[in-house]
């Protein structure tokens, strides 16, 4: 294999790896900027997309849990992928809504801690109840005859289709949001709103509303995701708080309330562990100890985190912050 | 690790001081649990008392700590019901029970068998918290369980620690008998040295005897083992390495990895992963298209990763702990008892190591005569036994790890799994062509410790 | 090691002996302080010697409670974690979310010196404490870059970098994901053995020795609280939680006062997580994941930030309800949910957790004024 086909796939794999952590920030990252409301709840939504979209995708067989044991063996509509990649946004677009309205506006006048505390304690109980309903192992989300096994690519060869839409789901996703944003009187109104929220309540236009459409629309972003990244792996009640992290970390890295930053972040922290994982790096010798990179990769993309802490504590993208 | 073996615990001082005469005021103060039947039951006083031992009552307390909770839940619920047949059988007969010449299904020594439940939640943390209760309130003679090494090492240390015997259950990893293995814990299931000499054999005469090779291996104790075992037994049978990758425990994606190994020209793949990782790596080495390259060995299979997989484990070869499909007489017993019981469920492998474990202890405590753990640890220790399945077995006493076969199985299509069948017997690998020295392998690193009576 | 978490200053690496003299002199001069130090001290050494026999032995409480002495022991581990833990979160109102790294750091720390070094117990806790001080330090002045929410983030995000070293990278060291198996621990100065049962009569309130060197340590950390908590260090922490930009304005450097609360909620975890790799002789990989430091944040807040008693209090319904709610039948499958709705409401409707709740209720029985004397609140 030549050095090209190689580089190629490591690229290809970071942009996959970060097309998942890019769908979870951006929510966190506009709701975090405009509202100022830090969401630990965030993966929960990525866990009920995930959920939702395998329940309408496919019809599960249950072996434990309470569902189980109250008499359904087997749940699920079984409709298909492409329907649950149309309901399950809207659904979770619902939950943030009701989210805004219920937990977070309570909070909103609550110190900084409060609101962290109580969206983890939201992130426990929806792990919790997924695992009381349904058992706790994982469930296997298998993916549609047209979206499985692999696809030839010029120069690399073989790579998982799968894979690929993910890529170009998240692309036209993340285009959307960034249209509607920019070129818009609504998009207008939020930058404005973040920017000076004061000054643009003083012109006379209510930021309440377009705030509360942004954080359903962050939910709904975190929802697809989970319906596009669970079939990557499997769907069991820990991928929600699994993925939260690595989102945090981007965020942090992007800068907070940036969509560019989001973007630039989570290419970034796949990339490098991409790199790690796969680039053809000689190992090294430490004290007779063989250092192989592939085990750092996912310490990787937290030292990555630190390097731009250190040199940019308001992230490549972030406005400058004090404190 | 070792402690002082002059050293006694909460309980034996209690019981001490009871014998000295001080038992009123024990008594007085409350020690239910060390006081009890006051003296009553203590059927065999000829040993001093150590860890549970001597039993108060009439009852002999075991501990069944399965994860019941996360993501092995369903192998625990599987363990548990063998585990609860097995007391079952043990006090009132039935099963493998009426086969074992030691046991005579009215209890075990006059005792009546209870016993205790636990959540490990797959976690070494919870899993030694919940053992410690079992043993510190419960007062358990013998606990058991698995389903994960972490858990069965963190479990075995306690074990050593309180003098209380663990029978492990399903742990596949080499330093359960290597180098964390302890004189309070025995092991059934063979490890991942052992499978990378059964699986040799098979998948060089099915695929031919000169291929190269390409590893992926979870970066932890177990996956690093199974890994070195792949290489040194495949390149022993002629095979060649290309490379061997790490990666980290617990990852959920494995494309990057995959490509590589795709893209390095060898003609076959070992995912060294194990359980849901495994369920993980297969299913997208499949979806990457890359069984249609390469020849892919799964070297250790179990149920929640089958399920996981789904259709992707078809044709893949890899070894099992036990199937219900084995063909001899107490394998079919076993798989009858259990759907009896259980509406017709088929018996997993774990849950055949639970109910063989649960019955070799009690066996032994019988030929022992008493549950004075040294005396019973002594009699399993070389002993030798066909009676659970798995052909001519002894259970090693340089290092408590069963010599026995290993079933070698290859995956079923999708379609035809299900009702607790997702594998087909290729071949069971006999005790004659794995294992290993007492001076070799992992049992080189094996120092057992005390069995407490020194 | 109590004169390291006693006094903020001597952790700065100058000449703390000044520093020392001029603030002890200080507070001693608070003579009612003085008096309910007594008072504080008093309470905990009486509540420790009955806890774990009521607990695990008394007639009919005991066996309604289903309570061990294992968990005795380890409920006041936990509860020195939680009273550093509260230091930070309840007085100067920073939210870790990466203090398992302190408690697995040090517990790994304890156990690879107990191993390789020496297995003396105050070596092994003083090992333990030193490492998670300077971890600390390091988590410390970074995550402290960016305040508020971006510091739980930070802490979360370096303290998982830690887990995922250890378990991998680092593996040579950890012994990975099995958890390090080779603690060594010796008898305490040489002499006594702290797996051995204390003499009769003591034995029937203690059971083993290593329950009284853990006690002690808990009865140290709550005094050593109680006293920064007093001290004006204390009143700054309070200052700063309060109100932030104020104490900037009054001429504190705040952000060094914030990476003091820090440094010294991080040795109290280094303290509970060496004692943890006592008491258990081994350390869990899990001891450095994240939900370890989501447990110290739920104990803490169910107990009661703020105040003295709280967090412990949280600690024993915590555990309790882990270690034995969760074998019921019944609702032990539900333990964990359970708890998660039960911390929402405590902190949407009680801020000052089920601390506050009795403080509260006693206050409306007694009839007086909220009764702020644990020290704490003033």
């Amino acid at each position: 294999m030549s050095l090209a086909a190689d580089l190629l796939r490591v690229f290809l794999n970071g942009l996959q790896t970060g097309a998942i952590y890019i769908l979870v920030a951006i929510g966190l990252s506009i709701i975090l900027g405009t509202l100022r409301f830090v969401n630990f709840a965030h993966g929960a939504l990525y866990l009920i997309g995930a959920y939702a979209g395998l329940l309408i995708t496919l019809e599960v067989n249950l072996s434990n849990g309470l569902l189980r044991e109250w008499g359904f063996e087997t749940i699920g509509l079984g409709w298909g992928f492409l329907p649950a990649l149309i309901i399950v946004p809207l659904f979770v677009f619902v939950i943030g809504l009701a989210m805004e309205r219920f937990v977070a506006r309570p909070f909103y006048d609550r110190p900084d801690t409060d609101q962290i505390l109580v969206t983890f304690g939201l992130a426990i109980i929806a792990q919790e109840l997924f695992r009381v309903l349904f058992g706790g192992q994982s469930i296997n989300f298998a993916r549609p005859g047209w979206a499985s096994g692999p696809v030839s690519l010029p120069i690399i060869g073989n790579f998982p289709k799968w894979r690929l839409y993910v890529i170009i789901i998240t692309g036209i996703l993340v285009a959307i949001v960034w249209l509607l944003v920019e070129y818009t009187d609504f998009g207008l109104i939020v930058r404005a709103g973040t920017r000076d929220p004061e000054m643009v309540e003083l012109l006379g236009i209510k930021l309440t509303r377009p705030y509360i459409v942004m954080f359903g629309i962050g939910a709904a972003l975190a929802g697809v995701a989970g319906v596009v990244g669970a079939p990557l792996e499997n769907v069991n009640p820990n991928i929600g708080t699994g993925v939260l992290v690595p989102a945090f970390l981007v965020v942090v890295i992007g800068g907070v309330g940036s969509i560019r930053g989001a973007v630039v972040g989570g290419v970034l922290l796949g990339m490098v562990f991409s790199v790690l994982v796969g680039a053809p790096l000689p190992s090294i010798d430490i004290l007779g100890t063989q250092i192989t990179w592939s085990a750092w990769a996912q310490v990787g993309i937290y030292a990555l985190a630190a390097v731009v802490l250190l040199v940019r504590p308001e992230g490549l993208f972030g406005e400058e912050v004090t404190g | 690790m070792a402690r002082d073996s002059t050293s006694l615990s909460r309980r034996d001082v209690m019981k001490t001081a009871g014998a000295a005469g001080v038992a009123g005021i024990v008594g007085l103060a409350g020690c239910t649990q060390g006081g009890g039947g006051g003296g009553g039951g203590n059927g065999d006083g000829e040993y001093p008392s150590l860890g549970n031992y001597p039993i108060e009552g009439d009852k002999a307390m075991f501990g069944f700590n399965v994860p019941q909770s996360g993501p092995y839940s369903s192998e625990g619920e599987d363990e548990l019901r063998a585990y609860e047949l097995a007391v079952k059988h043990l006090n009132n007969g039935g099963g493998w029970v009426d086969d074992f010449s030691d046991l005579s299904g009215d209890g075990v020594l006059d005792y009546e068998i209870d016993y205790v439940k636990g959540d490990t939640a797959t976690d070494a943390d919870t899993a030694r918290e919940s053992a410690s209760r079992m043993i510190e309130r419960d007062g358990v003679v013998m606990f058991s369980g698995g389903s994960s090494s972490a858990t069965a090492i963190a479990q075995q240390g306690l074990a050593q620690e309180k003098n209380v015997l663990f029978m492990a259950c399903l742990t596949h990893s080499n330093d359960t008998t290597g180098k964390d293995c302890v004189r309070y814990s025995f092991r059934e299931m063979f490890n991942a040295y052992m499978t990378g000499q059964a699986l040799a054999p098979v998948v060089t005469t099915e695929y031919g005897d000169d291929l190269s090779f390409y590893q992926l291996y979870a970066d932890y104790s177990w996956g690093q083992t199974q890994q070195a075992s792949m290489k040194q037994f495949f390149e022993e049978a002629g095979w060649s390495e290309i490379d061997s990758v790490a990666t980290p425990l617990g990852e959920s994606d494995y494309s990057s990895y995959l490509s590589e190994a795709q893209s390095s020209g060898a003609d076959a793949l070992f995912l060294n992963h194990y359980g849901l990782d495994g369920g993980n790596s297969l299913k997208q080495a499949v979806e990457a298209g890359i069984d249609q390259e390469m020849e892919i060995v799964m070297p250790l299979y179990n149920r929640p990763m089958a399920q996981a997989a789904g259709g992707a484990i078809e044709g893949i070869y890899g070894t099992i702990a036990w199937d219900s499909q084995i063909d001899n007489a107490p394998s079919k017993k076993f798989t009858e008892v259990f759907g009896e019981e259980y509406n017709g469920r088929v018996p997993s492998g774990p849950a055949q190591l639970a109910y063989a474990q649960t019955l070799q202890y009690a066996a032994a405590v019988e030929r022992a005569g008493t549950f004075y753990p040294p005396e019973v640890i002594r009699q399993l220790e070389d002993y030798s036994y066909s009676n659970i399945g798995m052909g001519e077995e002894t259970m090693r006493k340089c290092d408590h790890q069963a010599q026995r076969d290993i079933p070698v199985v290859k995956g079923l299509p999708g379609s035809e799994q299900g009702d607790g069948q997702f594998f087909e017997i290729v071949e069971i690998t006999p005790q004659s062509e794995v294992g290993y020295d007492c001076g070799s392998g992992p049992a080189a690193e094996c120092e057992l410790g005390e069995y407490g009576d020194e | 090691m109590s004169d390291e978490v006693q006094n903020p200053d001597a952790n700065d690496g100058g000449d703390a002996p000044e520093g020392t003299a001029g603030y002890v002199e200080r507070y001693r001069r608070r003579g009612t302080t003085a008096n309910n130090e007594l008072l504080v001290a008093v309470t905990a050494v009486v509540a420790v010697s009955i806890f774990p026999w009521l607990f695990a032995d008394a007639p009919v409480i005991s066996d309604v409670l289903g309570g061990y002495r294992g968990l005795a022991t380890l409920m006041l581990i936990w509860a020195i974690f939680a009273i550093g833990f509260d230091l930070l979160l309840g007085y100067t109102g920073l939210l870790s979310f990466g203090h398992a790294a302190f408690w697995g750091g040090a517990a790994y720390a304890a156990g690879i010196f107990s191993a390789e070094v020496s297995s003396e117990p105050l070596l092994i806790v003083l090992a333990g404490t030193t490492f998670a001080v300077l971890f600390a330090w390091v988590l410390g002045f970074l995550s402290l870059r960016r305040g508020g929410i971006y510091f739980s983030i930070l802490t979360l995000a370096f303290a998982q970098m830690l887990f995922y070293m250890a378990s991998s990278p680092l593996a040579f060291l950890t012994n990975g994901e099995n958890g390090f198996t080779s603690v060594e621990v010796g008898p305490l100065l040489g002499v006594i053995h702290l797996d051995e049962l204390l003499v009769y009569p003591l034995d029937i309130l203690y059971g083993e020795m290593l329950y009284v060197f853990v006690a002690t340590f808990a009865v140290l950390a709550l005094l050593t609280a109680y006293r920064v908590l007093n001290s004006p260090y204390g009143t700054v922490f309070r200052a700063i939680r309060e109100n932030e930009q104020r104490a900037e304005f009054v001429g504190l450097n705040v952000w060094r006062y914030k990476l003091m609360s820090f440094v010294l909620s991080g040795a109290f975890a280094g303290v509970a997580g060496s004692l943890f790799t006592i008491h258990g002789q081994y350390v869990p990989l899990e001891s450095l994941f994240w939900t370890e430091s989501g447990e110290i944040v739920i104990m803490t807040v169910l107990g009661g930030v703020g105040s003295l008693f709280g967090p412990v209090l949280g600690v024993v319904v915590y555990l309790y309800v882990e270690n034995v709610v969760s074998g019921f039948e019944t609702i032990g499958p539900f333990w964990h949910l359970i708890l998660g709705v039960v911390f929402v409401v405590v902190v949407a409707v009680f801020p000052r957790g089920i601390w506050g709740i009795i403080e509260d209720g006693y206050a409306r029985v007694a009839g007086g004024e909220t009764a702020a004397d644990d020290g704490g609140e003033r």
